[in-house]
């Protein structure tokens, strides 16, 4: 049996399906019930992370510091996690974090821009922390470039590294061809992080860990935008019949996921049509809020606005374009 | 005709370039076109450099003596540009104080007096530091600015994005500068208290051009009265950086969210590299300003 870290980010990417709203009793529910289950990692924050809360993505309900204090006081085995984007938040959302006891801080980048994290990553092996890196819409890179990226942040002093399926956009063989590229480039645990837009998350996640994965991300009813992310109570058993060790408790797990359904989402996600558009037009699902808006209001059909903003290689965080691509594909059909 | 020519005197205005990326290279190129600056010398640290050759091939003494070489001419140069980091740019600040230096910061380090030439002038403080705040600032602050004059604003925003190839290492390293500085300097600006700053950096290929999106919480605004105050502030920056255009102006109950890109004319910069060109064509603007005032020249800086 082989041992596997799950991390749950419930609390950060799910924020994205009710655009930052999570309060102080849903994130303090939900991470008690985490922490009663024995999942290990628990990550808190704005869906874009630390500093993130902004017009760009959505305000978030609650600010970082209470968020953190929370979610702090509720852990008491578990380990809390943070995520941070550099060019949202910065140096001192990372020290406000750690003073506020965050175990574990991941840094997420673009995966052909990981010089990005190089200074962020330096300032946190400096102050001690544990600092991970991932490597977001890596379906935009090779095996070998993704290799070769987190080999350089490990170099800039990540303890972890890998890769997330930003766009829900790999199968099975994709995942296996990646992780495996990185597992022999580092010396770290590689990390795999996915998303259900074409409903291979549970299954991709497998094949990451048979490729050497040790830290896995799940969360519960896979609270996350669009199709949302890995199943979390179906991938640990499916891990664990697998022949992989968890230590977390199923009763304990499947309870934490009735909370998360009841107190944290109006629904759990669901691959619906636009979700299947945004995984085929590899773009980041955390769009589809505004998509949807904008495209509504525009009279625009909004699965063109996916395959167009896929055209434009739009990156997590690049929300402003969908008001120019809306613009544009309205202006076409009054030409048109 | 020559240069001296031109500024009708025999000492020209000198200038030196610190720093040899994108940035470096095209501020030679555009020294190299200003009839009144004469580039008098390029420094780097790396003797290989591109920008180095880029300079030699246009004529220009280069070092790579760094920041020695400045302070080890005979006599000091009137405009110093630094395209260096945030951090080298503290030191260079505290070595040529004493000269007789105009001191131009293109990196986001906060130093010098904040100019953003549509909303301050160009006028030469009495320190001589002059900070260009950011590329985003730059492109962001006009529209700030003329939103907050005509309307009461509760909250501003700027999401700027910035293509990978042409974001150097000490733009990398120099985020959480970017991000505090250009949020100071919107919140100055635009009188709103409450403001924040973001950087994307794309890696489209080919690749973005480089945008600007301004969100404001402004209640009671029509899409009419912000289209025309965005337009008329965008025309006056495009009087020194003609690649500044409005691409989309929305107002949604009491959001507004105005985009521009800008391109770049430049014989070094690719076109979506407007980042760069708007940065340097403000610093070229406060530098032939300056030389003006020198009363050695007999041109201002009229020069597009």
């Amino acid at each position: 049996m082989t041992p596997v870290v799950i991390h749950d980010p419930t609390l950060r990417d799910g924020q994205h399906a009710v655009r930052h709203q999570l309060g102080v009793t849903a994130l303090r529910g939900y991470a008690e019930a985490a922490d009663a289950a024995g999942i290990p990692v628990v990550e808190v924050g704005h869906g874009n992370g630390l500093g993130a809360s902004s017009i760009q993505v959505g305000q978030a309900a609650v600010s970082d510091d209470l968020m953190l204090s929370t979610v702090r006081e509720a852990l008491r085995h578990s380990q809390m996690a943070v995520f941070m984007l550099p060019g949202w938040g910065t140096s001192s959302d990372l020290r406000k974090a750690i003073a506020h006891g965050a175990d574990i801080i991941r840094i997420g980048v673009h995966c052909t821009e990981t010089s990005l994290a190089e200074r962020h990553l330096g300032f946190l092996a400096e102050a001690g922390a544990e600092a991970h890196c991932v490597l977001m819409m890596s379906h935009m890179a090779t095996p070998e470039q993704l290799a070769e990226q987190a080999a350089a942040v490990v170099g800039y002093g990540a303890r972890g590294v890998g890769i997330m399926d930003s766009a829900g956009y790999f199968l099975p063989d994709d995942v296996t061809e990646r992780i495996r590229a990185i597992a022999s480039a580092v010396d770290v645990p590689v990390i795999f992080h996915g998303h259900n837009n074409l409903g291979m998350a549970v299954a991709n996640s497998v094949a990451a860990a048979a490729a050497g994965a040790g830290i896995i991300d799940g969360c519960a009813r896979g609270f996350g935008a669009g199709a949302g992310n890995t199943q979390l109570e179906v991938l640990v058993p499916v891990l664990e019949r697998t022949g992989f060790t968890t230590g977390i408790d199923l009763y304990g797990l499947l309870d934490a996921a009735e909370f998360a359904e009841r107190e944290l989402m109006p629904a759990p996600p669901f691959t619906g049509s636009l979700s299947i558009v945004s995984g085929l037009a590899g773009v980041f699902s955390g769009f589809k809020h505004q998509v949807l808006e904008s495209s509504g209001r525009a009279g625009v059909d909004p699965r063109d606005v996916f395959f167009e903003l896929g055209r434009r290689q739009a990156i997590a965080g690049q929300e402003d374009l969908i008001v120019d691509v809306v613009a544009e594909l309205s202006a076409r059909e009054v030409a048109g | 005709m020559t240069i001296t020519e031109h500024v009708g005197t025999t000492e020209p205005v000198t200038v030196a370039v610190i720093g040899t990326g994108a940035i470096g290279q095209d501020l030679v190129s555009k020294v190299h076109n200003s009839p009144v600056l004469e580039c008098a010398l390029v420094v780097g640290r790396n003797p290989d450099s591109a920008g180095l050759r880029h300079a030699e091939r246009l004529g220009y003494p280069t070092t790579a003596g760094g920041i020695d070489a400045i302070l080890a001419a005979p006599r000091p140069f009137d405009v110093v540009f630094d395209a260096t980091n945030a951090m080298s740019h503290a030191e260079h600040w505290r070595l040529l104080r004493p000269l007789d230096t105009l001191l131009i910061d293109l990196t986001p380090s906060k130093l010098g007096q904040m100019v953003v030439p549509t909303v301050t002038g160009t006028q030469t403080p009495t320190e001589r530091n002059v900070s260009l705040i950011s590329c985003g600032g730059q492109a962001s602050i006009p529209i700030a600015h003329a939103l907050a004059s005509r309307f009461t604003a509760a909250y501003i925003e700027v999401v700027s994005t910035v293509a990978s190839t042409i974001a150097g290492r000490a733009t990398r390293l120099n985020l959480d500068e970017y991000v505090a500085t250009t949020q100071q300097a919107i919140s100055a600006f635009s009188g709103v208290a409450d403001t924040k700053a973001i950087l994307n950096i794309s890696p489209a290929v080919p690749p973005a051009t480089f945008r600007t999106a301004v969100h404001a919480v402004i209640p009671g605004a029509t899409t009419e009265a912000v289209r025309a105050v965005v337009d008329a502030a965008a025309e006056q920056v495009r009087a020194f950086a003609p690649g500044y255009r409005v691409t989309a102006c929305s107002v949604t109950g009491d959001r507004v969210v105005v985009s521009v890109e800008v391109t770049a004319t430049s014989e070094v910069l690719p076109h979506y590299a407007g980042n760069l060109d708007i940065i340097n064509s403000a610093a070229i603007l406060v530098a032939e300003q300056h030389a003006a005032r020198l009363g050695r020249t007999t041109r201002t800086g009229a020069r597009r």
